[in-house]
């Protein structure tokens, strides 16, 4: 990722402003890349929540209206209070239940937000490996055809620690890779970078490459025929190494799409949640429809609570969020953390809407028929690493069939295993009921996304009926 | 998937040499039921006299034919095809075809003809013995076998003179990964790897990680080493001013003593050791089995790089000789309720020795940039919690009455941590000169002795021009010439003349341009002992023109043999030669302290026979064993303390000496509920006696654990029943019988006379119906009858290893000659090592 650099520009007031035009036709300085590109780029975007969601017991009077997962069958499925948001939306849209990560199932929910992406067995305690992300898997993929391979987001920012991860993203390596969360920041990473110093760095780049195959020519010639066709894989290396400092200088020499951004509050703060919310969405949504991604990772708070996280559920008037999990058995404690989960489920909603409403620039048809979107938690109830509740969005043109409350698993068609829990007792308790790897759902999504995989995390297979 | 220049050589194994011994002497003794059976001791001596190799060395070369050689079909059709006929061709002719295999078809013609890996093969089992196979119908009289034997000999010793460039491999090659780690170390003066993120190496058919034909290039690779290179040149580099030393130590001290050595202290913070309510807060620490750590809050006062030396003063309560005592540091923070992470950040555990009434310090030195740090540390909100935490662990052996303890009376801890200002590592790079104020002339200079380190050869001002062009393109781009020499320098470590070994053609080409330049030479040798860059003083005498001269080379491979760094070799060379990357994957070794030193035996065991230079037969069978005190009693051996290894004599009923019966070779073979008899067959024939089985065909049936039938038998029993099927007899009965002789050991190695209730059945006969009676009789077969078998395995090992590349069939001669000179002086380790780096092939290109 490159630097930003601030710009002179007053851009507080050239920002604000009311409705979004691009200021087209941006996509034209693509021109050059135009033949690299797919017809209609695909996409993905990961939205995760920590703390899960509410669960309570079918004898709880809250059960019928604050529990978060829907009843009935797979098309005639009725949403509860907490995402009767999404209603609109029902037709875009799959539920999924009795998926999760096999290697953290005993672990405490605290730890999970690590492995949510990647499948990794990450652990409670002591020293730690993680793997790669899907996100990642796919930004290998198509980060090629980008200015950016990937946009990882998160409201705390950072990589925050192990096993109190603050992204999403870890790179093949397993290393996490740094989250924005500065809107104003990200912004201009997109849209603005200026790339003085990223030229500069390329440009150096470039001479040690071109010094270093004048060199290796001189060096090859004293060596045998049969030595020199293996130093040619070094060559190649270096080439290839050229191949990609061109595309980066290239990138920089293209100027930046032009978005108005008059609708925009780059100085958004996490104590604004709402506010805050909608303008990091905006921003993926701005990405993607630039062409700048196609991928993106956006982590809301971090597990456990700290620094912006316990602010974001002032936006519904209740206190710290990662206290409303805890208070559930408090007077409206169900609905008050079910009314936090509606208020995350609304915000998803409200951005898969826009994408829904939005043209695709190459024409077949909007942008979310290209992209899927997936929105979830690596809990379901009280820090239990189970069922977790996941919801996509979006991906008609890749395969995903929506409409639907996908149910998996055997032994939990009414997700009340581990239903209700407010002590740790819960997740360190036996759960009878049998789950899928949610590996398998991330093989699906690789595959429909046009990468060749058989399996991820140590997973191998699809999930049927996807 | 196998090579065939590889698989050829495997197939000529001894054999050859049978052609000049009695033809009934090398094959395999018939099994001999007789109840006295000789001791492993005796056995070796009666296998040595038997050597076939040795038998040929006392025979007089013929003299070489002159022109090129041809095949002698006369007398193949005269005496050959006739026994061939006669013998072979029922089961591998027209008719039956018996392992896939017909000889009727095989080109007589080596020199031209395809057919030369088949009639190595024939060689092979015929020398063996194991063809016929006792139950064939026919015999194979021992005069037909001469003729066979007497005919195939010289023709495939012919062929193997024909000089063809197809199969041969080079040694050049780039740096495998641990070389790299450890070159960049020794260039840089840097203490620890930085190499982690670059790819793992796949091993090469004979299991080495450092194959010419392995280590593959590409971009990602290539962007890595310019990455890491300008970081690890960062880590031994400084700028600006010398920073203030944040230093902890332990409040209440009677003396105020610094064990730092500078004056450049800034903040000082107390480390607090609280007391229990109502006690006065303690002076110092006593570590034992109840209390085996301290934990200290460090807040979050460290800075983010550089060293941090943490100083212990301790000293043991007792000093009883058969306890051992040792320090290890551990590094934690909290970054959730419920979540935290913890880390181990020595190196090593270091003991301590001293007694509690004459303590002594001890250090370790932690690079802060390299381990977890808590990400948080710098926050401003108090959650997540910011600070980070030491933990100081002690571990001991403790068994006596009175309990060994270690008393730790001082702690401090200091980063960033130097030695001295600027550290040597950054005056090794940018050195001291008269011309420090002219950058171009100062440049060059830093330049030049940087290149000719990492080139590890004289390097000329013609080379040095392009970086030091660069040098002048980047200078305005930085603030100070050192950060844009550091950027040049990146580029050199970047450089094939720095990550490749190389034998380039002389400039001038003189007649002797196949033999490897003397700077070459210093290269290949200190990277086949030191996994690693020469050392000044050995390309000092390369420069000279010395190391050529023969005491000269033999004096500098005993200084490089005694220098700390061979130890990468023992380690790389037995890692990689017995394929222990296997016991990494293994899930069921719970003690990490067992699974360390079951890692350690065979390297130490090495060790153990290299430095007395004893005989490689000590692998198959010693009577001693190198142990410490974790795997002592893991074999039940007694009256072994402490953490270090050292030689053991061991009794017979102790079931252990040699390489075989180590726990590692063991449990690695084995799945995590019982041995694996068929993995330790294949390991086996792949690692000890150099003689791979094929890769498994496709379609293998499964064994089906549902029926009830196959679940009542025995391992060994279904794994009869499963080799009885037509698909897998021929290889399984090859694999099969070795591995079954180890039964004996579980899966952790643990010697057992029973399974599951029922006597353990080591017994399995070979393909040629030798008897294998459990590991003793292994071994007694191996010492009577596979001698040349296995030396000259650890040759072929071991000149593959030392060469960096495959061996062909083109370097058979050497091979035969270095084989013929090792058994003639007793098969010794470090005679070897010495051997082969005097042959020619060492030497030449």
């Amino acid at each position: 990722m490159m630097n930003n650099k601030a710009e002179s520009l007053n851009r507080r007031k050239f920002l604000r402003g009311t409705g979004v035009a691009l200021a087209l036709p941006w996509f034209e300085t693509f021109a050059a890349n135009e033949s690299r590109r797919d017809p209609a780029p695909k996409r993905f975007v990961s939205i995760y929540h920590p703390d899960g969601v509410g669960l309570p017991v079918k004898a709880d009077p809250a059960w019928k209206d604050w529990s978060w997962f829907p009843r009935g069958g797979e098309k005639d499925f009725e949403l509860t209070k907490v995402l009767d948001v999404l209603e609109p939306l029902r037709r875009e849209i799959t539920i999924y239940s009795g998926l999760s990560h096999p290697a953290a199932r005993t672990v405490h929910g605290h730890s999970n937000a690590d492995q949510y992406l990647t499948g990794a067995a990450t652990g409670g305690h002591g020293s730690y490996k993680n793997s790669v992300s899907l996100d990642q898997v796919y930004a290998a993929h198509a980060g090629e055809f980008t200015r950016h391979s990937s946009l990882v987001m998160s409201t705390n920012g950072g990589v925050g620690g192990p096993r109190g991860a603050q992204t999403q993203s870890y790179n093949r390596e397993g290393r996490p890779i740094p989250a924005l969360n500065n809107p104003k920041q990200i912004f201009d990473m997109l849209f603005v970078t200026s790339g003085k110093d990223a030229a500069a760095k390329l440009a150096r780049s470039k001479s040690a490459l071109d010094l270093l195959i004048g060199n290796t020519r001189s060096f090859g010639r004293r060596l045998s025929k049969h030595d020199q066709e293996t130093l040619q894989q070094y060559l190649d290396a270096v080439r290839d190494t050229e191949v990609k400092l061109e595309k980066a200088r290239k990138w920089i020499d293209t100027p930046v799409p032009k978005v108005d951004t008059r609708h925009l509050t780059l100085e958004a703060d996490p104590k604004e949640a709402r506010l805050y919310f909608k303008t990091m969405y905006e921003l993926i949504y701005l990405s993607f429809l630039s062409d700048s991604t196609r991928v993106a990772t956006f982590q809301l708070g971090r597990e456990n609570g700290g620094g912006q996280h316990n602010l974001l559920s002032q936006a519904v008037g209740l206190g710290n969020a990662h206290a409303l999990t805890h208070a559930v058995k408090k007077p409206k404690g169900w609905e008050n953390l079910g009314t936090y989960n509606r208020y995350q489920a609304e915000e998803f909603g409200r951005f898969v809407q826009k994408l829904k409403d939005t043209s695709e620039p190459s024409g077949q048809g909007n942008l979310l028929d290209n992209t899927f979107a997936m929105h979830g938690s690596a809990s379901s109830s009280f820090h239990l690493s189970r069922n977790y509740p996941i919801i996509s969005a979006g991906g008609k043109n890749l395969g995903f069939k929506n409409g639907r409350y996908l149910k998996f698993g055997e032994g939990n068609e009414d997700n009340q295993a581990g239903a209700g829990i407010v002590t740790d007792r819960g997740w360190q308790g036996k759960v009878e009921a049998e789950e899928l790897p949610l590996s398998r759902l991330f093989v699906t999504v690789l595959q429909r996304l046009g990468v060749e995989a058989e399996s991820f995390g140590g997973i191998t297979g699809t999930l049927a009926r996807v | 998937m196998r090579r065939t220049g590889a698989f050829i050589l495997n197939r000529i194994g001894i054999i050859v040499w049978c052609l000049f011994a009695s033809a009934s002497l090398c094959r395999a003794e018939k099994p001999s039921q007789s109840k006295g059976l000789p001791s492993l001791a005796d056995a070796k001596e009666v296998g040595h006299s038997k050597s076939a190799i040795l038998a040929s060395g006392s025979r007089k070369e013929g003299p070489a034919s002159a022109g090129a050689p041809s095949a002698n079909l006369a007398e193949f059709k005269k005496h050959v095809a006739p026994v061939l006929t006669k013998t072979c061709v029922a089961c591998h002719g027209p008719e039956k075809a018996k392992g896939k295999f017909r000889i009727d078809t095989l080109d007589p013609d080596l020199m031209q003809g395809g057919d030369v890996d088949w009639w190595l093969e024939v060689l092979d089992v015929l020398s063996n013995g194991e063809m016929p196979p006792e139950d064939a119908d026919v015999e194979l009289a021992d005069a037909d076998l001469r003729k066979v034997i007497e005919w195939l000999g010289p023709e495939i010793q012919k062929a193997a003179s024909v000089p063809s460039s197809e199969g041969s491999h080079s040694s050049f090659r780039r740096m495998a990964r641990y070389e790299y780690s450890y070159a960049l170390q020794d260039l840089l003066g840097l203490p620890y790897s930085l190499a982690d993120r670059l790819p793992p190496e796949t091993a090469s058919e004979d299991g080495f990680k450092n194959s010419s034909e392995m280590l593959q290039m590409s971009a990602m690779q290539f962007e890595s080493y310019r990455e890491i290179g300008l970081k690890a040149l960062k880590h031994a580099t400084v700028r600006g001013e010398r920073s203030q030393m944040v230093v902890y130590r332990l409040p209440l001290q009677e003396e105020t003593l610094s064990v730092i050595n500078n004056e450049n202290i800034g903040e000082v913070h107390p480390l607090n050791l609280k007391a229990k309510k109502g006690e006065k807060a303690k002076k110092e620490v006593s570590l034992d089995k109840g209390n085996h750590s301290v934990k200290l809050n460090l807040s979050n006062h460290l800075p983010d790089e550089g060293i941090m030396r943490v100083t212990v003063r301790a000293g043991r309560s007792t000093m009883n000789a058969d306890e051992y005592a040792s320090l290890r540091l551990i590094f934690s923070a909290h970054t959730s309720n419920n979540a935290n992470f913890s880390q181990v950040i020595s190196a090593r555990d270091l003991p301590v020795t001293a007694s509690a009434d004459k303590p002594q310090f001890i250090h370790f030195d932690i690079p802060l940039s390299e381990i977890q740090r808590n990400p948080f540390r710098n926050n401003e909100e108090k959650f997540p919690r910011r600070d980070e935490f030491l933990t100081i662990q002690y571990s001991s052996s403790t068994r006596n009455k009175e309990p060994l303890g270690v008393l730790v009376d001082f702690i401090e801890i200091s980063a960033p941590f130097y030695e001295q200002w600027p550290p040597k590592t950054h005056r090794d790079i940018f050195i001291e000169s008269e011309n420090k104020s002219d950058e171009q002339v100062y440049g060059r200079e830093v330049l030049s002795q940087f290149m000719e380190r990492a080139w590890r050869r004289p390097i000329t001002s013609k080379e040095v021009d392009p970086f030091m062009a660069l040098f002048v393109e980047y200078r305005p781009d930085f603030t100070n010439l050192e950060e844009a020499m550091l950027e040049v320098l990146a580029t050199v470590l970047a450089t094939p003349e720095f990550l490749y070994l190389a034998q380039q053609i002389p400039a001038n080409h003189s007649k002797n341009s196949n033999t490897l330049s003397e700077v070459e030479l210093a290269s290949r040798l200190s990277f086949f002992l030191w996994s690693s860059i020469p050392d000044k003083e050995l390309l000092e005498i390369a420069r000279k023109g010395k190391l050529s001269d023969a005491t000269v080379l033999a004096s500098q491979v005993k200084r490089m043999l005694a220098d700390s760094r061979s130890n990468r070799f023992s380690q790389n060379f037995v890692q990689q030669w017995l394929g222990m990357d296997g016991l990494e994957s293994v899930t069921h070794v719970n003690d990490s302290s067992l699974k360390e030193a079951m890692e350690e035996e065979p390297i130490a065991f090495f060790k153990e026979v290299l430095n007395r230079n004893s005989s490689v037969m000590d692998f198959i069978h010693s009577d001693y064993a190198v142990v410490n005190e974790r795997l002592a009693s893991h074999y039940k051996i007694r009256d072994v303390y402490g953490p270090h290894f050292r030689q053991v004599r061991i009794k017979p009923e102790t079931n252990r000496g040699g390489i075989l019966t180590g726990a590692a070779i063991l449990t690695m073979n084995s799945d995590g509920e019982d041995s694996n008899p068929l993995q330790r067959g294949v390991w086996m024939l792949e690692r000890i006696l150099h003689d791979p089985p094929p890769p498994p065909p496709p379609n293998v049936p499964e064994v089906d654990l549902t029926d009830p039938k196959i679940l009542q038998m025995t391992l060994k029993e279904r794994i009869a029943d499963h080799r009885n099927k037509p698909a897998c007899i021929s290889c399984h009965a090859k694999i099969d019988p070795w591995g079954i002789a180890f039964e004996n050991y579980d899966a952790l190695g643990v010697y057992r006379t029973k399974i599951k209730n029922e006597p353990v059945d080591a017994t399995s006969a070979l393909f040629n119906k030798q008897e294998l009676a459990g590991m003793d009789g292994l071994k007694r077969y191996l010492l009577a009858e596979r001698q040349d078998q296995f030396s000259r395995a650890m040759v072929h090992k071991m000149t593959a290893y030392a060469l960096g590349r495959p061996l062909s069939f083109s370097d058979r001669a050497e091979i035969d000659s270095l084989a013929l000179q090792f058994r003639k002086k007793g098969d010794r380790l470090g005679d070897l090592i010495q051997m082969i780096i005097h042959s020619s092939i060492f030497n030449s290109k």
